[in-house]
């Protein structure tokens, strides 16, 4: 899960181009969306596309992502749940 | 109509306003290494793609030499711009995400760039302009043209001063980016708008 | 708008998978008809979607009817509306007096994709594909592409009546047209816009967009004076939200500043209908119900037409605006085919089914990623524009 969690942190920066932050910025335990990393609509959609991408997670409606994509542990905890790679 | 400011910008040099300013590296590290320097409180300029980029950084160095408070919510300024490859670098960029069937993950964050007139309103966002915005395709840089444009922009009653953009990108190594804050009164005319247009394209 | 300069629609025409020309096309939704069909495996989009597409065989052999092979399939439906509009025009379009404006989103893109081939590679600049359309009518002026996403069909009509009051050129022919593609269809599939059922604007069951082809001209000349019967383009605007690039401002910030610039110093109590955007998106279709009541237009009929040609994008705003001014002539408001139950926060006055009216101007208003929205006033006849 630790893994899991780091290795999502740099997918996070890599996909979203967030070029400022580094891994050891990001609190696992934050809300990504709003003040925290001021990630936004369009952000929310790529995450659904790294999840697909990288973890063969399809979530077929988006609103579910305002759920899973509450914390970075949240997230880390889904995918282990669900991924098909 | 009257010139407050001007930028000319290519991977060679980057004038403001008459005084040549000077720049590092080359590609799209010359515009990150610009706005680390000059501009560096707005990270989303990172998500932004070539042509985003460039308008960004041009529209910056020039706003910050308008003696004007800044991100002051307006009506009153439009943002004009024009090109000639529209958005075909995001466009070659997003089409590579979906070309091979069994890697094909479409990009939503590459996608909304395949627009060209979002750099116009990313502008607007940063800038907290209400006013017009539009970006129009021209077969080439043609001073005349864009400078009809621009006097015609001017029959918006509400528009007082328009942010005028020529910002060519045709790869991540390539740009002509001309700038001008334009207002409303003023002595010159589209001919001498188109005149000036003309000479500073050729000094690009 | 210049003390004696009038903006008057001289002609139009409209192609789209629903039929060949503004009557045709009037007639379909009068009738209520729709060209939106789902589509399973089609261009290689894994999903299926649903949208409004030519028919390939009959367009491709009428096409081909005309000696239109060398043009690319977006050239050919411009190319086709233009010819169209102009025979009802009586205006010489190799006259230097006639400026083009296109309005495109996504153009040649289909280009990019090495599966389609036969085209230079050049093609896919706008300019350069709109230069090929102009010389095709022998027109010598250089072509303005306006490319201002989902709402460059008003735009360009906006750079037409500019162009003309300003005395540029006498006589504009504006033209909006987008062909769909695997690049159009993945994206919007990648922003989750896409319903997988006809769109159902402003209802409280919408899902989203279908995406649709389609072309539409309309030809404007400047005069002194319009004809009773005439359309006029009164006035337009153009404004940012100022809020995101592809989110709608929650306030419609730009809608409603772009509603109140045109219609300052108009009685709404004159207007026939507001031909909304009305995609059928969540926030679009939320957005546009509180712009239209905070320009205090709660009063005034609404509509929308996605329901019979899905978002024909760089067409829907010439499209759309053809219709609209068939639809008064006949002295009718079309209904808004999908809708059926109100699901926005600002009641308007929608319905599914037509209405009568005996009122002579409407507004067309449009939204688009950028933050961009356009709204312009129609009247018939040009007394009520002032």
């Amino acid at each position: 899960m630790k893994e899991l969690i780091e290795e999502l942190k740099v997918k996070i920066i890599e996909a979203l181009n967030l070029e400022e932050v580094r891994p050891e910025d990001i609190d696992e335990n934050a809300s990504l969306f709003g003040d925290g990393l001021g990630l936004d609509s369009i952000d929310a959609l790529e995450l659904i596309v790294m999840m697909e991408r990288n973890y063969g997670i399809k979530l077929k409606d988006p609103a579910q992502g305002k759920e899973i994509f509450k914390s970075i542990t949240v997230m880390a905890d889904y995918i282990q749940k669900n991924r098909t790679k | 109509m009257r010139i407050k400011k001007w930028l000319s910008f290519s991977p060679d040099s980057l004038s403001l306003n008459g005084e040549t300013l000077g720049v590092v590296g080359g590609g799209v590290e010359m515009l990150h290494e610009l706005y680390r320097r000059k501009v560096g409180d707005y990270p989303k300029f990172f998500k932004m793609d070539m042509l985003g980029k460039l308008g960004f950084v041009a529209s910056e160095l020039l706003l910050q030499s308008e003696d004007a408070p800044r991100f002051v919510p307006r009506e009153d300024r439009s943002v004009v711009f024009c090109n000639r490859s529209a958005s075909l670098v995001a466009d070659r960029r997003y089409q590579e995400t979906i070309s091979d069937a069994d890697n094909y993950y479409p990009s939503p964050a590459l996608f909304v760039y395949t627009l060209p007139n979002i750099v116009t309103g990313e502008i607007a966002i940063r800038n907290k302009y209400y006013g017009e915005t539009s970006f129009v395709v021209l077969e080439k840089f043609d001073p005349e043209q864009i400078a009809m444009h621009v006097a015609a922009a001017f029959q918006d009653p509400v528009c007082q001063s328009q942010l005028v953009g020529w910002t060519e990108c045709s790869d991540e190594s390539h740009w002509q980016c001309l700038m001008l804050l334009v207002e409303r009164e003023g002595e010159l005319d589209r001919h001498g708008l188109a005149a000036t247009l003309e000479r500073m394209f050729t000094s690009l | 708008m210049g003390d004696d300069a009038m903006i008057v629609k001289l002609s139009d025409h409209i192609l789209s998978p629903l039929g060949d020309g503004t009557e045709a096309n009037y007639m379909a939704v009068r009738e209520g008809r729709s060209a939106l069909k789902r589509y399973s495996g089609k261009w290689h989009v894994p999903e299926p979607f649903v949208a409004s597409l030519f028919d390939e065989e009959a367009f491709a052999a009428e096409s081909s009817a005309l000696h239109l092979e060398s043009y690319t399939p977006f050239e050919q439906v411009l190319v086709r509306t233009i010819r169209a509009a102009l025979e009802n025009a009586h205006v010489d379009a190799a006259s230097s007096k006639v400026v083009f404006v296109f309005s495109t989103t996504k153009g040649n893109v289909c280009l990019l994709d090495e599966h389609v081939s036969g085209f230079p590679q050049e093609r896919v600049l706008l300019g350069v594909s709109a230069r090929k359309v102009c010389a095709h009518f022998g027109n010598p002026n250089p072509p303005v592409v306006v490319s201002n996403a989902c709402i460059s069909g008003l735009c360009a009509q906006i750079e037409a009546m500019r162009l003309l009051e300003g005395g540029f050129y006498d006589y504009a022919v504006v033209a909006g047209a987008d062909m769909q593609s695997q690049f159009i269809v993945s994206g919007f599939q990648s922003f989750k816009a896409l319903s997988d059922e006809p769109c159902r604007p402003f209802d409280a069951a919408r899902k989203g967009l279908n995406l649709g082809e389609a072309a539409a001209c309309i030809v404007y000349a400047r005069r002194e004076k319009a004809q009773p019967e005439e359309w006029v383009a009164c006035r337009g605007a153009i404004r940012n939200d100022a809020n995101h690039i592809s989110g709608p401002s929650r306030e419609g910030e730009g809608s409603y500043r772009a509603l109140k610039a045109v219609l300052a110093g108009f009685d709404a109590g004159e207007l026939a209908f507001v031909n909304a955007h009305g995609t059928a998106t969540a926030y679009n279709d939320e957005m546009e119900s509180v712009a239209i009541t905070r320009a205090g237009l709660a009063e005034v009929p609404v509509n929308g037409l996605k329901g019979h040609f899905g978002h024909t994008m760089g067409a829907a705003g010439v499209l759309e605006t053809i219709l609209s001014m068939r639809a008064v002539d006949d002295r009718c408001v079309l209904g808004t085919k999908g809708f059926e139950h109100c699901g926005v926060s600002h009641p308007l006055r929608l319905t599914a089914q037509h209405q009568s009216t005996d009122k002579r101007a409407f507004v067309k208003l449009l939204s688009g990623f950028g933050g961009c929205n356009a709204a312009l006033l129609f009247a018939k006849g040009g007394g009520l524009c002032v």
